[in-house]
Formats: C-alpha cells, structure tokens, sequence
C-alpha cells in the first residue's frame, strides 16, 4: 500500500514536471524567435545569382549592401555570399543537397525546378511558421504562400510573383501597318490574322525573314504552355493523381500552336526547338529583330527596357482559346531556409531572410527586377507607376494558373516536353504525342 | 596452409619495407586516386542496393536494378549509345591511323607541329567545341546551312531532328581530331625497327605492302589499347549531349550517363544512378574483354 502511494506522488509530481516544462518551452516559442538569434554569432551562407547591376555592373549590390547593414545590426554575425549564376543554381544545390553541404539559404521555389517535396519530406528544407505572425502571413499574397506551401506547413518567404507575357516588337508592327491589341487581348483567330501581316520578305529575295511567332520547347521553361491550356485543359486532375493532357482540349490547343508553324507558316522552322538563347536573340537583339512577337516570362520586360536589349514593345495576353479565358502560367519566387542543427542560428537565418524579402525589399525589386511584389503592402505602394508594361503584365497574375506542385514533377514534365518538341518538328500528331506521353507519366504517377 | 599464406604476407611487408622510397613517391598519387576514384566505385555499388536518402538510406536489395531494366528511357540511350560508339570508336582509330601514317615520313619539325596541331582540340574543353558546333548546326545562321545553300539546298534542322540530331553529334565527334591517338601511333611507329623496312624493301616490297605487312601488324597492341580507350570514352558521351540537345529531340540523343546523371541530380534517386552506372560498368568491361581477346598479340 505505500509502495503505490510512492508510485502515485512519483507519477503526479512527474505529470506536473511535465505539463510544466511544457508551458514552459511553448511560453519560449511565444516569447518569439528573436529570443533564440539574439545571442547566436557565426556564418550565414547565401546563395544568390544575378539580379539587377549598379554603375560598376556588379550583379550583386542588392544583397551586398543588404549584407553590410544587417552586419552591422547584428554583430558577430557574419553574411557570406556565394555568387551562382542562375542557370547553375539547380544543378549547384542538386549536387550541394546530395553532399549535405547546402548553404543555409538560397533563392529557390519548392515546385521541384531545384527543391522540391521530397526533400521537404526528408527534412532538407526547414518550415518557417515558427518566424511569422499572423499579420504577417496575412501580408502575402495566398497562390503566394501557397506556393511555399506543404502539408500545412510554409517552407520559404515569398519574394516576387512572375508570370509570362506575350511581348509584342512595336517596331516590327509599325513596319508592317499592325495594329497591336486592343489592351492587350485577342482572340486565336485575331492573333494568326496579325502574325500572318507580321511574316513578311523584307529584302525581296523569295524568302522569308521575319515571322510573326516564335517560342522554344525545354525541360522546365514553360513560355508555350499557355498556348496548351487555352482550351482549358491542364496536365494533371486535381488530386494529381491521373495525366489528363491527351484530353481534346489539349490536343486542339497544341493543334493551335503546330499550326502556327505548319499551316499558317507565321513561325520559323526553328521554332519548337530547345534553343533558349537563339529565340531570344531573334525576338531581342539589335542585329536580329526577325520575329514580332515571342513569349517569355516577365524578367525579360526588364530586360527589353534595359541598355542591352533596348526594344519598342508592349506586353499582351496569350490569345484567348475556346475557354474564352485568358491564362498564363506562374511562378512564385522566394528564399528557403535548409537544415539548421543550431536553434539559435536558425532563427538568425530566419531574422536575415525576413530582412530582404521585407515590404520595401519587395518595393525595390519590383522596380529594379522585372519582378511582382509577393507582399500586398509591397503592391499597395504602387511599384509600376512609371513602368505600363509591367503594370499591364502584372494584371495578367489574375490569370496566372500555377504548375502542378507533384514530387515528380520534373520527371513528368519531361515526357511531356519531349512529346511537345516531336510535335513542333512535326514528327508526330498532337494527338499522338500526348497520348505517347500517357503511359510514362501514368508510371510516373504510380510510382 | 596458414603457414604458407603468413610467409607471403610478411614477404609482401618486406618488400614494401624494402621499397618504401618509391612507394612513398607514389602516395600522394595513390592517395588522390583511392579517395576521388576507387572510394567512390566502391560506395557507388553499395549505393546500387539502396534507396538513398540524405539522412538515411533503405537497403532495397536489386529493387533499382528491376527499375533501370524496366526503364524504355534506358533502353533508348543504351541504344544510342551503341550507335554513338559503333560509329565513332572505328572511326577515331582509322583516321588517327591515317593521320600517324601521313605525319611520321615527315621531319622533326613537320612532325612536331602537326602533332601540336591535332593534339590542341584534345586540351581545348568540349563545353567550348560543343557551344561552337551548336552555333555551325543552327537552322538560321549555322555554317552548314549557309554552306548547303551555296549549292541550292534546303537547310537542315541538324539538332532538331530525330533522324539528324544523333548524326550531327556524331559527326562533330568524328571531325574533332583524335590526338592522343596521333601521338600513340607516332611513338608506336618511332619503336618499328629499321631493319624491317629495309628487309622488305630487298624483298621488293612496295610502300603500301610495308604498311600493310609490318606497320599495321606491329601497331596492333596499341590499336587495342586506343580502341578500349575509345570505347571507354564514347559509352560516357555526355558533354555534347547536355551542351547541344540535352537528350532531345524527344529522345533521339538520350545516352547512358546523361540518364545516369538526370537520375542523380535531377531526381534524387542515387540508388537508381548507381545501379544504371553498374550496368553501364558491366557492358564496358565484357566489350573491352571481347576487344582485348579479338585484337591482342600471343607475344
């Protein structure tokens, strides 16, 4: 009988220890994260590529100045910069990720393009609920956040919201009598009839130089595919558990965009092609100009208003298919947050990545680098009110319909656009490509 | 039997112990070569039976295996990659043949410029060589096309093009001179006595009976050496293919370790790599043993 009144006392006592040892480490993590940084020092890494140049054509001013003031903010606390160009930043942070030497943050989205839901289930990325309010969260645009969004949990503070644009060379359609469109929208018919006028022999000798349309076909760019979700179909079902691309819709939107090139000849032969730089090249550089109107994400507005590339454009819709809706794919940008070991570092890093992608960081950008605020105080200070093309492309986020957040979504993607090149050098059908590319992705999907 | 295999260890010691000035001239390469080179062959097979994770791996027995094999992908750039090696292996040892053939008659000097000359692509990176080709392969501007229509032909779309785009890599790998083959053969020709030449000549033998009698046959071990170099080589086709097509279009120009390297790097699955590099180790070994059995001299 005493023995259980020992066990009785020793168990309430340990329910007591417990309960409040409990309110005490939730008191902890109420009393906020700032607690936790304040007395870390150390090394933060960060990854960044290029963005935006100074008078010394230094690509990486922004972060250096940012670097330098939370310096001095925080001493003891040192920021160091790994410069990566953004065509390595994938490859980089693969390779990086699979040594377990990743920096501590780095610029890059979760939809898998460099990290994506499988790391975050292994623990490579870290959530970040703990470092942001309520009002906070509630700053963010929601496909925002979502975006940086899985299994309830926010793993990466959105920074910039982009979206892709027809972009329209005015020169071109003045040299031709082209009226562009009326705010920017038209309809598939009205766009053939526009880049049939755009398609013209400029030095008389029987051949074609310029053309109407041009885009490419790559693993992981998406400048095409609103051309294919015109009709309204979309890769995936909801539940993205089913390939629903060889759905009718689909196949007579891509029917819509092999015929530019086939039937209407509006678009050159290379047009399909996987050749990034050269498509740009025929739409953007001086010495080029041989095609009026191409596709491309919105840096390249930055781009076309720059020194380089200095063109007379204007932004428009992607033509309206039998959905009647306008649609365009986005992305969302912003910075994550890997492993930490240490509590006190993490909230560091958590305090430094928060510093930049702040309302006035955001504003900044904006500005500067072609991007939209992921902030809505950031988009309430009216960051475009000297710039109409990228007002006019920021109204097209409206339309913006997001990539399909699949763990395997790179490998899905590329038996789709494998398909899409066989259809744009004409080697298969509409149908037939989709309908080849069914039973890999099923696999894909059953794995 | 303990006893037998006790006294050729300690032999084994004595004679390191004995030669441990070259063995410790021999470290610091040793060192670098089982830390980056056999470490990793050992781990990546280990990695074959495993689904590796970042903090953790999952013994899967041949599970990875079962996948490569089921894989149409992989059937597809094997397939790729034998065409690539059938085509291009014969081809660098013929006309590094050639090239030796034409250059040794010549003087120190003629010799050592022309040896300088094809051995330059052999140091120039392939990234550099691959970004020019692309540039003489496009549709618009390329140098072929330019080329073809001079003599009133269409243009070509090179690498855009399932039935041309394997071809063109092809051809690009072919024109790249084969200079360490060059330099092989010329110092395999330099070692042919005199005396051979000279025997046959008495015998009334003509210039193209000599090469054909004593040149190629005296040639023969380092053809086989160049010919499993080359073949080694051309299995593990991946710089041109990630510069000028990245597989595509569709998968006319998918090869082995450009799947085994999107398998890694794109998709996390190191276990899967690991097993599809065994295999591509395996098909290596069993052609260079039918290679070292077909062309090696009995003495």
């Amino acid at each position: 009988m005493k023995k259980m009144k020992w066990i009785t006392i020793v168990a309430v006592l340990a329910m007591v220890v417990s309960v409040f040892s409990g309110c005490s480490s939730k008191d902890k993590e109420d009393s906020g994260a700032a607690d936790e940084a304040k007395d870390w020092t150390g090394t933060i890494t960060v990854w960044d590529g290029p963005r935006w140049p100074d008078d010394k054509d230094n690509k990486y001013h922004w972060l250096e100045a940012k670097k330098a003031e939370f310096e001095k903010a925080h001493p003891g606390v040192k920021i160091e910069i790994v410069q990566v160009p953004w065509a390595e930043m994938a490859d980089k942070l693969n390779i990086a990720i699979a040594g377990k030497k990743w920096p501590d943050i780095a610029p890059v989205d979760i939809s898998g393009g460099a990290v994506s839901i499988n790391q975050i289930k292994q623990g490579v990325i870290e959530p970040l609920d703990e470092f942001l309010t309520e009002e906070e969260k509630a700053d963010f645009y929601e496909n925002a956040l979502e975006a940086y969004s899985y299994d309830g949990k926010i793993y990466g503070i959105p920074n910039s919201i982009t979206v892709h644009a027809m972009l329209l060379n005015l020169d071109l359609f003045n040299e031709r009598g082209v009226e562009p469109p009326k705010d920017g929208k038209w309809t598939y018919d009205e766009f053939v009839e526009k880049m049939k006028q755009l398609t013209f022999d400029r030095d008389g000798d029987g051949k074609i130089d310029v053309y109407g349309f041009s885009t490419y076909i790559l693993n992981g760019y998406y400048e095409a595919w609103p051309f294919l979700y015109m009709d309204g179909g979309r890769p995936l079902s909801e539940d993205m558990t089913q390939y629903t691309f060889d759905d009718p819709k689909v196949v007579s939107a891509l029917q819509k965009l092999a015929d530019l090139k086939f039937v209407h000849k509006v678009a050159p032969p290379e047009m399909g092609g996987a050749d990034v730089g050269g498509t740009w090249k025929a739409w953007g550089a001086s010495d080029q100009r041989t095609v009026a109107v191409e596709p491309w994400a919105t840096w390249a507005i930055a781009a076309a208003q720059g020194e380089k590339y200095k063109t007379n454009f204007m932004v428009a819709e992607y033509p309206t298919g039998d959905s009647g809706e306008p649609v365009t794919i986005g992305g969302v940008g912003g910075w994550v947050m890997f492993h930490q070991e240490d509590e006190g570092k993490k909230a560091m890093v958590a305090e430094f990545i928060k510093y930049i992608s702040s309302t006035e960081e955001q504003v900044t950008m904006a500005k500067n680098y072609g991007t939209f605020p992921a902030r809505k105080s950031a988009s309430d200070q009216n960051p475009f009110a000297d710039n109409e093309q990228m007002a006019r492309a920021m109204q097209l986020t409206e339309h913006a319909v997001m990539l399909p957040r699949h763990p395997a979504w790179k490998k899905i993607d590329e038996q789709i656009q494998s398909q899409l090149q066989l259809v744009l050098n004409g080697e298969k059908t509409p149908e037939q490509a989709l309908k080849d590319a069914r039973g890999p992705v099923e696999e894909i999907l059953g794995e | 039997m303990k006893l037998k295999a006790k006294s050729s260890f300690n032999s084994l010691v004595r004679s390191i112990w004995h030669n441990r000035a070259s063995y410790l001239f021999l470290m610091p390469k040793l060192s670098v070569f089982i830390l980056f080179i056999a470490i990793p062959v050992v781990w990546s097979f280990f990695i074959a039976f495993q689904q590796y994770g970042v903090f953790g791996s999952e013994w899967v027995g041949l599970d990875n295996f079962k996948k490569v094999f089921r894989s149409d992908a992989f059937y597809t750039a094997l397939w790729n990659t034998f065409k690539y090696t059938l085509v291009t292996v014969p081809a660098h040892v013929v006309i590094a043949l050639i090239l030796a053939t034409m250059i040794n008659p010549l003087g120190k000097f003629g010799q050592s410029f022309f040896r300088a000359a094809f051995y330059l692509p052999t140091v120039t990176s392939m990234v550099i060589i691959a970004m020019v080709w692309r540039w003489m392969y496009n549709y618009r501007y390329g140098l072929f096309n330019y080329i073809l229509g001079w003599f009133g032909f269409e243009p070509v779309d090179w690498l855009g093009q399932s039935d041309t785009a394997l071809w063109a890599i092809i051809i690009m790998s072919i024109v790249i001179p084969p200079g360490v083959g060059v330099i092989l053969y010329l110092a395999a020709m330099s070692n042919i006595p005199d005396t051979l030449y000279e025997a046959a000549k008495i015998d009334g033998a003509g210039p193209f009976q000599r090469w054909w009698r004593i040149t190629l046959p005296m040639l023969k071990p380092t053809t086989l050496y160049l010919v499993m170099l080359s073949t080694i080589g051309s299995f593990q086709v991946f710089t041109q293919i990630i510069m000028m097509t990245k597989g595509g279009p569709g998968n006319a120009t998918e090869t082995l370790v450009h799947i085994i390297y999107k398998t890694a790097f794109r998709d996390y699955e190191f276990g899967v790599a690991a097993a599809q590099a065994m295999v591509l180790f395996v098909i290596i070994l069993i052609f260079s043993v039918i290679q070292y059995r077909v062309l090696r001299t009995d003495d």
